[in-house]
């Protein structure tokens, strides 16, 4: 074999390996249940935030800056010209969106019509957060990110209703495989970038971002008094976010490091959530660790049933 | 091309372009901030990330056709942005006070009103956003929104002056030594409103 064939074949053992659907049943209920508590937390605010007259009034420039980088990215702006013509105004037409992504969030945590469910969901949620990307923050990308991957993926997985009410057949252990490295890929990347960003900043070597992301509001549920008993911990903290995420993309495919990175990126984001009130940033960050690392790292994978189908047997050893 | 080389070409295009908007937000973050290299170096950094903006067929050179192409992928896929959150460092949180003033001179402050903590921190995103951005044509007329939005709770008044304003952070020595947050003052802007015609 050549050194050209022994590489194809390892990238192709890399890309397709055969994996049960795990993963993806994580990914499916973590994901909706975060666009559940995103509907629910911002419920109130939905039309303040989201409106073009009334409120912060914001999505029209928004829309107007999004049309400037492309004009095909989905914006409430065309659910409202389309609910224009059906004669309905602004804000009933924001209120179907909010109704629509509810739904289509309680269809893909218990698995009914999980494909639409997921096109739906990724559609209303990107044009959601396009038309509000003043207010948007980091954890609306992540929540794309699972959603475009959720889309994408073989649904539906084994514990979904459609699999186990409408009889829908295994899917493809390679495909399932090739979407898992996917996400894991992704993880990687997201780590390493944010580890050396924070690398190059002294202070996460000396422990004083870590005090300042502690009292900055609106991050600053511990009193400063109470976080001065805990300043010697801080440059170890500081530290250890940096070399947990920095070395993250080497670390956690080694079997002997994997689960103590695992655990130590989720007590990280556990910690982030409690301390620092970023509950949804904390979620949806664990949910994408569990599904890409959790089954086979924290628990044992569960085995590939027989009736997987498979295409991809060029990547099979 | 068979299902399989798709899936392979995917891959790798889909991942080069997530670590090229990475690298090249990295490499605007090394232009832009104090880290540990020397700030002669905040050119070269620039010049690496326009590199990578035409890398990403994002510079203006590129054909518009391709340019939005490549932009719309990056938005529908979520990886039109890097991930370095809280980095390199932790800057203070800017903030908007109004200042309302009432046709019978009294005065009154308030800052923008959101119900729940979820809305909260969106609001602070979109402050930091404004806060820390060079570009007073974008700054202006988010403020003026939110003025409006106050306006509205607050229709008697006449004239609003918002003010942004950023919270410096003390340090854990001078915390220690008694000295807490402090406001800096960023930018002001004052808008008159007719006052509100009264209920029948």
């Amino acid at each position: 074999m050549s050194r050209a064939q022994f590489a194809r074949r390892r990238l192709l053992e890399f890309l397709f390996p055969q994996e049960s659907d795990t993963w993806l049943s994580i990914l499916r209920v973590g994901v909706a249940a975060q666009l559940l508590v995103f509907c629910f937390s911002i419920r109130s605010d939905w039309r303040y935030l989201l409106a073009a007259s009334g409120g912060l009034s914001s999505r029209g420039l928004a829309e107007k800056i999004l049309s400037l980088e492309s004009v095909f990215v989905p914006r409430l702006g065309w659910f409202v010209n389309l609910g224009t013509q059906a004669g309905l105004n602004e804000q009933r037409v924001l209120a179907i969106v909010w109704f629509a992504l509810t739904i289509a969030a309680f269809l893909l945590l218990i698995g009914l019509f999980c494909r639409t469910a997921a096109i739906t969901a990724w559609l209303l949620h990107l044009a959601t957060i396009k038309s509000g990307d003043f207010v948007a923050y980091g954890v609306d990308n992540f929540v794309t990110i699972a959603l475009f991957y959720l889309m994408l993926a073989p649904l539906p997985d084994r514990y979904s209703v459609d699999a186990r009410w409408r009889k829908f057949p295994a899917q493809d252990r390679h495909l399932l495989g090739f979407w898992r490295r996917v996400l894991q890929t992704h993880l990687c990347l997201i780590y390493f970038f944010g580890g050396i960003a924070k690398d190059v900043g002294v202070g996460w070597w000396n422990g004083e971002a870590v005090w300042r992301a502690l009292i900055r509001p609106p991050f600053n549920l511990i009193p400063p008094q109470t976080l001065l008993h805990w300043k010697i911990l801080f440059p170890a903290v500081g530290v250890a976010t940096v070399i947990l995420e920095t070395a993250y993309p080497f670390l956690i495919w080694q079997k002997s490091t994997a689960r103590t990175w695992l655990i130590g990126v989720l007590t990280m984001h556990i910690a982030i959530g409690a301390a620092m009130g970023m509950y949804l940033f904390a979620l949806i960050m664990i949910v994408l660790n569990l599904a890409a690392f959790g089954p086979g790292v924290l628990w044992r994978q569960s085995k590939v049933t027989s009736n997987c189908r498979s295409y991809a047997n060029t990547a099979a050893p | 091309m068979s299902r399989q080389k798709f899936y392979v070409a995917g891959y790798f295009i889909h991942f080069f372009l997530i670590a090229t908007v990475a690298t090249r937000e990295f490499f605007w973050v090394l232009s832009q901030s104090r880290t540990i290299f020397s700030s002669s170096l905040n050119q070269t950094w620039r010049k690496a990330e326009e590199a990578s903006s035409v890398a990403l067929l994002q510079d203006p050179h590129t054909p518009s056709g391709l340019r939005q192409a490549t932009a719309t992928y990056l938005h529908l896929a979520g990886i039109e942005s890097g991930y370095g959150f809280f980095a390199p460092n932790i800057t203070g949180q800017c903030k908007l006070v109004f200042e309302l003033h009432y046709p019978d001179g009294r005065t009154e402050s308030a800052v923008p009103a959101v119900s729940s903590d979820a809305s909260g921190l969106r609001v602070a995103t979109l402050l930091d956003k404004i806060g820390w951005s060079k570009y007073d044509a974008l700054r202006e007329p988010i403020i003026k929104m939110f003025t409006q939005a106050a306006w509205r709770e607050h229709r008697d008044a006449t004239m609003i002056r918002a003010v942004l304003g950023m919270v410096v952070l003390p340090t854990i020595d001078e915390y220690e030594n008694g000295i807490g947050s402090s406001n800096e003052f960023l930018y002001s802007y004052e808008y008159k409103f007719e006052p509100a015609a009264p209920k029948p």
